[in-house]
């Protein structure tokens, strides 16, 4: 074949629908009127960048929720740009869990940026323009759109890792952060170029639309089959850095020990759910089974088969390294890792599951396990942050002895975000393992991998015993154990104080009362990318 | 000899394996950056491989978009980089080591 | 293939031409207009503002790696800007005009945002010692002038 210069020009009629990317854009336009503000006015304008932040998230979510009432009626738009925006009930669940995490984060950051004199306009204009990437991530059709959530993503966190310049700590982690991101992200960036090339046929060439990669394996027209499996692979390697799940964790505890607790929060919360999405959106979607291509088996084979084994390992190393943590911010770290693992089970179960409805309820079940791990994981950061002090110096495990009966509502609350994240009933932590274990124990499995799913929850089971230790060992540190020296409670500023109050009322809402969250996430269960 | 598509293929592995090399063996933070820089483009390589022989334009686009992003990748990336030698003085990724690993 | 035609080239011809006035041109003007202070800094050989006598390998100030960053960032738009001016005409003919024309002009606000902050930022601020030096020295430079033509008036008489 010879190598032909000249492209015929692909000209396709641009279907434009900016209503189908609303909530994405109000919050660019935030962020970029946050910069401006932070350009033009006095220094003394935090409360002015966060009130705009703020409310860039209200109305996004308002955008959010007004798409979430139209999406599934008829005449709605299910995909537009030509395929690069989805509209489902996913992308909607998600982009609603990645907004309640920046809400957070923007409430948090009010005490550390004036504690600190950070420049507070650059935090949250580079928190605005991280959410609208995780959005991208979890709206894209198309893997260019994906990349570039990613990336927006990741570039706007290295730069918040390192957020406190002069000390070394942020420094290395933000550096270690870089050259790891960097690195997957040019993992996944491989996966996709040979996927992009194996789904050639004969007549046109690759493609990068999720759906016409699905399509175009169960059709059988892919000329290099062998590269989509590499493809798939690397694939997984990328988004496994993105997640920490458990080879490609190591970054992981080092990143969050060192960078600012606000953002260490951010980072657990909106980049681990907005890396499910996105992974979510190219296996489920994008490899799924379809029983009359032989291609199409394989690689639904080796993606499960290879996500079983990553289950696994994520949760059983998290959790056993999280043990022998001196340390509250890596403890937190391992536990992050191992809840990536829980949230997998979800995943992989949504993969194995062939019936519509019942894949959509498995969809939701992991959403749901993201918002609860969101909620209580920003929670106990927040205590973790006013106990830490300016600097983030005070984050040992014996920083934390016996100062149970000293700040009473900072150690019960914190006690009660470590009941959740062990998973103790009524707690949000108990209803989302729940969820994901019952998806995944669902009759609705494919018979092949029955075994495989029960072992995949007993493993999380065992797991969750094993957690326990870890996480009442630091409430009985708190309240059991003497303190021999001098220890004031710190205050609680008022911002903080919201954060705590909603991250509170979170936990206990979605741990007593999760049917109207997990029903709104599972409603309409169209699956658009499934349907075209 | 016409080229064929897998020797382009073929380039484009080995460079992204020299990269990959590169990141695990090199200590200088800089250098480690240029070879995720190598990976990248082996990439690039790669997609306007596949984008010519089959007289698409998705793999050429995606190469602008990997192109444009590399470069905020590297304006972030010196920029922490600067940050980390003002303060300590040295490139070398070892000596960043207050955070265990 | 068409036959070879050298009035196809006259863009290219008139390119040069443009480029070469331009660049005569500033050369012509600041030699005829600007004004002239010899100051110690400005009669060095050139070395894109380092002092090219000395050790190659002391260190130079960290405002250079900002330009470069920023430049490295700015110049990158190129690469959106040139396909899409390649396919206007395309665009217009299928009657997506205002569409791609506005998109585009969005992208440039965009850029100019991020340069406005920039500069409101200080980034390009060479800071204030640097020009308070530069000014003393001009300063000194032209006393030392009024002393020596002082001197020669007094010879002189």
């Amino acid at each position: 074949m010879l190598i032909n210069p000249i492209f015929a020009l692909q000209a396709l009629p641009v279907d434009v629908n900016f209503a189908s990317i609303a909530p994405e854009l109000i919050v660019i336009i935030a962020g970029v009127l946050v910069m401006l503000v932070d350009a033009f006015a006095a220094p003394k304008q935090r409360w002015l960048t966060g009130g705009i932040s703020l409310a860039g998230i209200v109305a996004a979510g308002v955008a959010c929720v007004l798409m979430w009432n139209d999406a599934g009626t008829g005449g709605v738009v299910t995909s537009s740009f030509n395929g690069m925006i989805v509209v489902d009930q996913m992308r909607l669940s998600f982009t609603f869990v990645f907004l309640i995490v920046s809400a957070l984060t923007i409430l948090m950051s009010m005490l550390w940026v004036e504690r600190e004199a950070l420049p507070a306009g650059e935090f949250h204009s580079l928190l605005m323009f991280a959410t609208a990437g995780m959005m991208l991530m979890a709206s894209g059709g198309d893997l260019v759109i994906i990349f570039l959530g990613l990336e927006v993503l990741s570039i706007a966190t290295y730069v918040m890792a390192g957020f406190r310049r002069n000390d070394l700590r942020s420094n290395e982690s933000a550096l270690k952060y870089f050259i790891l991101g960097a690195f997957s992200s040019a993992f996944l960036l491989y996966g996709i170029a040979l996927t992009y090339g194996a789904t050639s046929t004969a007549l046109e060439g690759g493609t990068t639309n999720i759906a016409v990669i699905a399509d175009r394996i169960a059709a059988g027209t892919a000329i290099y089959p062998q590269l989509l499996f590499a493809g798939a692979a690397l694939m997984i390697i990328g988004f496994g850095f993105k997640i920490a799940t458990a080879p490609f964790h190591v970054w992981t505890p080092d990143v969050y020990e060192g960078a600012p607790t606000v953002v260490t929060a951010f980072m657990a919360a909106g980049p681990k759910a907005a890396g499910f999405a996105a992974f979510m959106r190219v296996f489920v979607f994008g490899f799924p089974l379809v029983a009359t291509s032989a291609l199409s088996i394989q690689v639904h084979a080796a993606w499960i088969n290879a996500l079983v084994v990553l289950a696994i390992l994520t949760m059983t190393i998290g959790n056993t390294a999280a043990l022998v943590q001196k340390n509250v911010k890596r403890m937190l770290a391992y536990s992050s890792i191992a809840h990536a693992g829980y949230a997998l089970v979800g995943f992989i179960a949504a993969g194995v599951t062939l019936d519509i409805t019942k894949q959509n309820d498995a969809i939701a079940g992991v959403v749901f396990y993201m918002l609860t791990y969101a909620v209580m994981n920003l929670g106990a950061f927040a205590i973790v942050m006013l106990i830490a002090r300016g600097g983030d110096r005070r984050t040992e495990l014996e920083d934390y002895t016996g100062i149970g009966f000293k700040a009473p509502a900072l150690a019960f609350a914190l006690s009660l975000f470590l009941l959740s994240l062990l998973g103790v009933p009524l707690t949000a932590g108990f209803i989302g393992k729940v969820v994901v274990f019952r998806s995944a124990l669902d009759p609705a499995v494919m018979n092949d991998y029955r075994n495989v799913m029960t072992l995949l929850v007993v493993v999380g089971v065992i797991n969750t015993a094993i957690s326990a230790y870890y996480y009442l060992g630091l409430i009985v540190v708190m309240f059991f154990r003497e303190r021999t020296t001098e220890w004031r409670a710190p205050r609680v500023p008022a911002s903080v104080a919201v954060t705590l109050i909603l991250t509170l009322a979170g936990v206990l809402y979605l741990g007593v009362f999760p049917g109207k969250v997990i029903d709104a996430f599972r409603r309409n269960a169209i699956n658009v990318s499934r349907l075209r | 000899m016409t080229p064929q598509l897998s020797w382009y293929l073929a380039l484009s592995a080995v460079m992204f394996t020299i990269g990959v090399a590169g990141v695990i063996l090199k200590r200088n933070a800089i250098s480690m950056f240029m070879c995720i820089e190598l990976m990248l483009n082996s990439v690039n390589l790669t997609f306007v491989a596949f984008s010519s022989f089959f007289n698409n334009l998705n793999g050429q686009l995606f190469v602008f978009i990997v192109m444009a992003v590399a470069a905020a990748e590297a304006a972030v990336g010196l920029g922490i980089i600067i940050a980390l030698f003002r303060n300590r003085e040295s490139l070398d990724v070892d000596d960043a080591n207050l955070l265990k690993l | 293939m068409n036959e070879f035609q050298l009035i196809a080239y006259l863009p290219i011809l008139l390119m040069f031409l443009v480029a070469a006035g331009f660049g005569s041109s500033q050369v012509i003007l600041s030699a005829l207009l600007g004004q002239r202070k010899a100051t110690k800094t400005k009669l060095m050989p050139y070395e894109c503002g380092k002092d090219p006598v000395g050790s190659a390998r002391e260190r130079f100030s960290v405002k250079f790696y900002l330009i470069a960053m920023l430049f490295i960032l700015f110049d990158i738009e190129v690469i959106f800007l040139v396909p899409w001016a390649v396919v206007f005409r395309d665009f217009v003919a299928s009657g997506n005009a205002a569409f791609i024309y506005i998109e585009m002009m969005v992208f440039v606000a965009l850029l100019l945002v991020g340069y406005v902050y920039v500069v409101k930022k200080g980034t390009f601020e060479w800071g204030d010692r640097a020009r308070v030096e530069a000014e003393t020295e001009a300063k000194i430079l032209a006393r030392q002038e009024r002393l020596a033509a002082i001197q020669v008036e007094r010879k002189a008489a």
